[in-house]
């Protein structure tokens, strides 16, 4: 006998005394308890939620922090080898006019960039790669359409240069635009955020320009404008909405259209408005392309041949005078997504061309360009560059001085062959040198800065001093290449050849790799303080919260304001000790606040469990070890990066697992009803999860063991044809299955039906309408040729027709679903018959034939009394009212819920995520019922008889709470995605809207990528409402939900905490990034959306689903 | 099923006995030797060519594991007797009838064993996650294997009585040595899945040979533990 049902029974006897007295008082003054404890619940749920949001942000804000940022600007006439004049030799200082070159002399006035988003390199590249691989296989859509930049590299070599542009992580276009102005390395705390940029603050290429009086015209992406308000020419520039990863031409046409006038008039109409310097165009329809159709699709191949034309157009039309860079910022992974560090993703694209003769090659063995991103040349070496290379490549030609805290180093070719196309090697050691002198000059100011400096994030300023990576990353092997260098350029001066030259170069540039290298393995600079003091008051809270839900004597509920109340006076006096001690704590002030109260408040809720008497929440049954190891488990195993890697695949082993236990458990119940239906639903829970699993999406470290069939191919991200029938599937079958498990204790009455049996079909219709019209307009099946010319419907068309079901089907989930959801009552019927003892009973497995021994047999004229305020005794004693649907009037009605939501879940799916949610629903229906049937029934006390009580109670165990997060996770995974920040299905956002709009935009996109989490969130109060005897306390009630509320959010807790530690434990691993990481994220962000959807939706709905069946049943 | 029929099965849910004798003692205690050691003789092989290797090891396994059956275990018939007594049974019966009462449930348990359990366990190994579209003999020979080393004693001994094997499916079956076999069998095949997935790169790795290491193992550990450590005892699952 659990406390649940203690509870209901003592308040079934007071209630008893109560009604004596004045019924309708009594009743009333019940239901305003209610609703004050369900009040005081939610406080508290929203209370831990606080203390966990309080956690996480000291961890991420330790954790995510990267480097500090110096303010100071690089100056023209400034050259940093005057830094050490004695050391450097002084005759060779830079000459410090823009008119000539600042600190060398320039090659070029000026530029035209054009950015083409995404541009990777083997679609640049020739296929197949070399002769020799011909039968390799045939060519994909995205092969040799783009030939203008190979072609002219290999054919003109002194005019044009091709080569692989390496990429640092993360691969989104905002941190990419930062990486190649600044040549520093990214920070990630803005990689999640594609959404929003921010101006950057650090010395970079654009402001450079702008210092020196530069016109710089800005065609195209509007990240730009965002990065570099102000710097751009306000008539000439175009910005244009970068989001939109839907529309493939708006933003290409529109560069276009300014691009060419601009380049061909710019002779003729000089000095007037159409005078530029520096153009940059940035292109973006590759890159959505490959959003939303992946690579491999045709419309890939237009898009790429019509960049070919951009391409040879630019050249054709290029002044003399001017540098043509045609550049990626970054690759795409073979679905055509990007954001991560895989291979694919990083690889992109550097194309330099001059109309005069001006690229040389260190090595005159390898004119041709690389054929493919990773070709070495002759010393090993890869012959690709680093994005951050540009920077000071493109700053020397134009006779600007170098970013102050440029990594990047000079790309040889471009200094080689001046003029002449010989090798010059004095000129590219100059060069180095310059840039060199920089990149020592920044650390020696980075490593002298005061902490104060730092611009990064006001938090930060203080915290600088306690960290351990503060050291600036110059190593002793640094400084030796760095005095062999300078030893080197010494004995070059005093005996000029080529070949010293040219050891002087190289010696320059492997310090500067060498450089980069450091930075690139040393620069995470974590913040330790804030990450312990982060893991520190989580790891409490997540001790707090099992405490809470599974050791926790009394009503869980009751308990609730209590524990409230301590914890807020703990949390205030945590945030007023934090006015005193602010001084002697490591951490700034709002740090030391929020640490303050967040512990405050775990003392105060764990000072207030303790005066229960709480017992430590250890698992103490069969079920307790099962539920705790399936959490454990995982939650250790992502301290593996291949476990955290197979994470799909663990969860499915782990759901069948437990699966099969509750199979046996079902077989071994004595009622042969529990049995058979606990068996059966196991049964189809284990089918079903196994179907689900089918739906992969591999990411790429599971390659070559995983074969993704979310999508019609690995290369693409559109739906293949047998998939659209998924959506169709789902109308026909789903309402019928929710229907089955409503009629079977006779709850398909009244609204179930309405909204059920039409407004979700409908619903769903038009759903399966909407991804039919989405997958016609993808693959252009209404545009042809017809007896009337080209037919075309326009994609105009079909998208305004889209936009509109989608915004009738969310309207009818959350307008209709939640009126219904509100004003419903009970899904019972009443009917009158002949006194037949059979017939009493309210629900039988078959849902025909229901024998009183087996199920809810109630005192039906009692329970009729107590429902209209008039009593009429029954009319004639033979008589007997039947209550249709009693026995589980709690839990359908409050079932309607998941369904709605389901409903806006459903639409922001690709189809086969549609399949998965649709199976998940089921399987949660089907967890319902078998939970049900391994627990006691609410009239087991009727029999007497102990070889037929039920030997388990499931209901009151943590397996409910548990599989429902193990299904959400698992479910995670087969609805496409993963844990890196390459799945995140952003086109999601584009379903009921046309652009970007906040808050609704990134909403959209947390609603796609956690769908199932909060489905089963929502679905978590079901579990102790199905089938419950609906004149049970409601207090008792309230009780059970908050506990099977509580495990739930733990899991996710202790996932969360878990993550976190073994990311702050591993944040030197090679796969910190790739792996750790993005799983830490996903986990802390799951525990948000699930306690905010737990508290705002689930609890919430508990409170009109138990009210609207109080009503009828009294409180 | 009636009520009331109910607690009469439980009552009768005995661990079962070795028969007492010379030789069923020898090859109870053989028997593990024998599955271990054939594992380890082809370990190599296995590793090399898994589909080969179970081919070829199926029939040695159900050869040691009848031999088991007919030495060791009391065929369905003889559970009902309360205390075997050897010198009582040889009256009773004419040798040659013995041999015959032994050799067809025994002939009966490995025909069930293939034509139910095999395609019955294929099903679950897929279900826990075996691949569905490629390796389907790997699959298929792990799941012989797996129903080789789980079920047919358990048919030499219980026979097909519907009430038993519930008992048996639902883990309500007090603990013996044939029962803890079969558990530890299933047991070991669930803890070999574990180290699939882990970027070891190593070539034992591939499946099914670390399920099929576990279930060898974990057979024999479980015959022992079964035997020995937890005889008489039930799972309990609340």
């Amino acid at each position: 006998m659990d406390d649940g049902e203690l509870q209901a029974e003592s308040g079934n006897g007071s209630s008893a005394s109560d009604r004596e007295l004045n019924p309708e008082v009594a009743s009333k003054q019940r239901e305003v308890q209610f609703k004050a404890a369900h009040g005081l619940l939610v406080a508290f749920f929203t209370f831990v939620l606080l203390l966990h949001i309080g956690g996480i942000s000291l961890f991420l804000s330790g954790f995510l922090l990267t480097r500090r940022v110096l303010d100071e600007k690089s100056k023209c006439s400034e050259s940093p080898l005057y830094v050490e004049p004695s050391a450097i030799g002084e005759h060779a200082a830079g000459r410090g006019t823009y008119e000539d070159g600042c600190w060398h002399e320039k090659s070029f006035d000026k530029a035209v960039i054009i950015v083409i988003d995404a541009l990777r390199y083997d679609f640049a590249a020739p296929y197949p790669p070399s002769s020799a691989s011909v039968s390799l296989r045939r060519p994909r859509h995205y092969h040799n359409l783009i030939p203008v930049l190979y072609e002219t590299a290999a054919q003109q070599s002194g005019n044009a240069l091709l080569l692989p542009f390496i990429a640092d992580p993360p691969t989104t276009t905002l941190q990419r635009l930062k990486g190649l102005t600044t040549g520093t390395l990214p920070t990630f705390v803005e990689g999640g955020s594609n959404f929003a940029g921010a101006e950057i603050l650090e010395d970079n290429l654009v402001g450079q320009l702008k210092t020196a009086g530069k016109k710089v015209v800005h065609l195209g992406d509007d990240t730009w404008t965002s990065l570099f308000p102000g710097h751009f020419h306000p008539n000439l520039s175009h910005a244009y909405d970068s989001f939109n990863v839907w529309d493939l031409h708006t933003v290409d046409n529109g560069v276009t259209e300014h691009l060419f006038p601009l380049l061909r008039f710019q002779e003729t109409v000089s000095g007037t408005e159409a005078d530029w310097d520096v153009i940059i165009a940035h292109y973006l329809g590759v890159d959505h392309a490959g959003h939303r159709y992946g690579p491999d699709h045709l419309a890939m191949s237009d898009k790429l041949a019509q960049m070919d034309e951009v391409v040879r157009q630019a050249i054709s039309s290029l002044p003399n005078d001017t540098l043509l860079v045609v550049m990626g910022d970054h690759g795409m992974d073979p679905k055509g997504d990007h954001g991560g560090e895989s291979d694919l993703e990083v690889e992109s694209t550097l194309f330099l061309y001059s109309a005069q003769t001006h690229f040389g090659t260190p090595d005159t063995t390898l004119i041709a360009p690389p054929a493919t991103a990773r070709e070495r040349d002759s010393t090993g070496r890869e012959r690709s560059v680093p994005q951050i290379d540009i920077v000071p490549t493109l700053s020397l030609l134009l006779g600007l001085p170098i970013p102050y805290s440029n990594l990047g180093k000079p790309i040889p070719q471009a200094f080689l062959g001046r003029k002449t196309g010989k090798p010059d090697w004095k000129n590219l050691a100059e060069v180095d040198r310059i840039t060199a002198a920089q990149v020592h000059r920044y650390h020696v100011a980075y490593s002298n800065a005061p902490s104060s400096v730092t611009k990064l994030s006001e938090s930060v300023q203080e915290d600088h001093k306690t960290d351990d990576e503060v050291v600036p990353p110059t190593g002793d092997a640094l400084d030796t290449l760095w005095r062999k260098a300078l030893q080197r350029w010494k004995a070059a001066e005093k005996h000029p050849n080529q070949d010293k030259w040219r050891e002087v170069a190289e010696t320059f540039d492997d310090y500067l790799s060498e450089n980069l290298a450091v930075n690139q393995r040393q620069w995470a600079s974590f913040n330790l303080p804030l990450m312990y003091s982060g893991i520190f008051v989580l790891v409490g809270s997540v001790l707090v919260s099992a405490l809470y839900a599974r050791g926790a004597h009394g009503n869980a509920s009751g308990i609730a304001p209590p524990l409230l109340l301590r914890g807020l006076l703990g949390s205030l006096s945590g945030s007023a000790l934090s006015f005193l001690i602010s001084g002697l704590s490591p951490l700034s002030f709002l740090f030391t606040c929020v640490f303050l109260a967040v512990s405050g408040g775990i003392v105060g809720i764990t000072s207030g469990l303790a005066s229960l008497s709480s017992k430590i929440p250890l698992p103490a049954s069969f079920w307790g070890w099962i539920c705790f190891l399936s959490v454990l488990l995982p939650c250790i195993s992502f301290a593996s990066n291949s476990f955290t890697i197979w994470e799909d695949e663990i969860l499915l082993f782990s759901l069948v697992t437990s699966g099969v236990l509750l199979l046996a458990s079902s077989l071994r119940q004595r009622d042969p009803q529990d049995r058979a239906i606990g068996t059966l639903n196991s049964v189809v829970f284990l089918v079903l999860t196994r179907t689900a699993s089918l739906s992969r999406l591999c990411r790429e470290e599971q390659m070559p063991y995983c074969r993704s069939t979310y999508y019609a191919s690995a290369t693409s991200s559109t739906s293949s044809s047998w998939q659209l029938a998924i959506p169709w599937l789902a109308t026909v079958l789903l309402p019928s299955v929710i229907r089955y498990f409503y009629a079977r204790t006779k709850n398909y009455n009244g609204s179930a039906i309405i909204w059920i049996g039409f407004a979700f079909r409908i619903d769903l219709f038009l759903i399966a309408m909407y991804w039919l019209s989405d997958a016609a307009d993808d693959g252009d099946w209404l545009t042809g040729k017809s007896l009337y010319g080209t037919i075309n419907v326009g994609k105009d068309t079909l998208k305004t027709m889209r936009i509109t079901i989608a915004q009738v089907v969310l309207s009818v989930a959350f307008a209709a679903g939640y009126a219904t959801f509100l004003y419903a009552s009970p899904f019972i019927s009443v009917r009158t018959e002949d006194p037949a003892p059979e017939l009493t009973g309210s629900i039988g497995f078959d849902g025909q034939t229901s024998t009183a021994t087996t199920t809810t047999d109630i005192d039906v004229n009692t329970a009729f009394t107590t429902i209209t305020p008039k009593p009429k005794p029954a009319a004639k004693p033979k008589q007997k009212l039947i209550i249709l649907g009693y026995a589980n009037t709690l839990g359908t009605h409050y079932f309607l819920l998941p369904t709605l939501w389901f409903l806006a879940l459903v639409l922001l799916q690709k189809p086969m995520g549609q399949g998965t949610l649709s199976l998940l629903l089921t399987q949660i229906l089907c967890l319902l019922e078998i939970l049900d049937a391994n627990s006691p029934s609410p009239d087991h006390t009727t029999h007497s008889d102990e070889e037929i009580s039920p030997i388990t109670d499931l209901r009151n165990s943590a397996v409910g709470p548990t599989l429902l997060a193990l299904l959400a996770l698992f479910h995670f995974f087969k609805t496409g995605h993963q844990a890196t920040l390459s799945s995140i299905q952003w086109e999601a956002a584009f379903v009921p809207l046309r652009t970007i709009r906040y808050p609704w935009s990134p909403l959209l996109v947390i609603l796609n990528t956690f769908a199932p989490q909060i489905l089963c969130a929502i679905a978590v109060p079901a579990l102790a409402l199905w089938k419950r005897h609906p004149r049970l306390s409601q207090m008792g009630l309230l009780s059970d939900i908050a506990r099977d509320m509580a495990t739930h959010m733990l899991v996710y807790a202790a996932v969360a905490v878990a993550t976190v530690i073994e990311a702050a434990w591993l944040r030197r691993h090679l796969m910190l990034y790739r792996v750790f990481m993005p799983r830490m994220l996903m986990g802390v962000v799951m525990l948000g959306v699930v306690e905010v959807v737990g508290i705002a939706v689930a609890l919430m709905g508990v409170r009109t689903s138990i009210g609207s069946v109080k009503v009828v049943f009294g409180w | 099923m009636a009520p009331d029929a109910e607690p009469k099965v439980l009552q009768s849910a005995k661990p079962v006995e070795l028969l007492q004798s010379q030789p069923s003692f020898f090859f109870a205690n053989l028997q593990p030797i024998l599955l271990l050691g054939t594992l380890l003789f082809s370990f190599k092989s296995l590793v090399a060519d898994p589909v080969h290797t179970l081919l070829g090891l199926a029939p040695t396994v159900a050869i040691v594991q009848a031999i088991y059956c007919v030495v060791c275990l009391p065929s369905t018939g003889d559970v009902a007797a309360p205390t075997p007594k050897p010198g009582q049974k040889k009256k009773a019966v004419k040798p040659g009838q013995d041999i015959w009462a032994k050799v067809i449930p025994a002939f009966l348990s490995f025909t069930l064993t293939i034509v139910l359990s095999a395609p019955l366990l294929y099903i679950i190994v897929i279900l826990f996650g075996a691949p569905l579209t490629t390796h389907h003999p790997h699959t298929l020979l792990f799941a012989l294997h797996l129903a080789l080393l789980t079920t047919p004693h358990l048919y030499y001994v219980h026979g097909l009585d519907a009430s038993t094997w519930l008992r048996l499916a639902s883990l309500q079956q007090p603990i013996d040595e044939s029962y803890g076999m079969s558990l530890g069998a299933c047991v070991g095949a669930w803890v070999g899945a574990i180290p699939i997935p882990l970027d070891w790169d190593r070539e034992w790795q591939k499946w099914p040979v670390t399920v099929v290491v576990g279930m060898y193992v974990g057979a024999v550990v479980g015959k022992l533990a079964g035997g020995y450590l937890f005889k008489g005892w039930k799972i309990k699952l609340a």
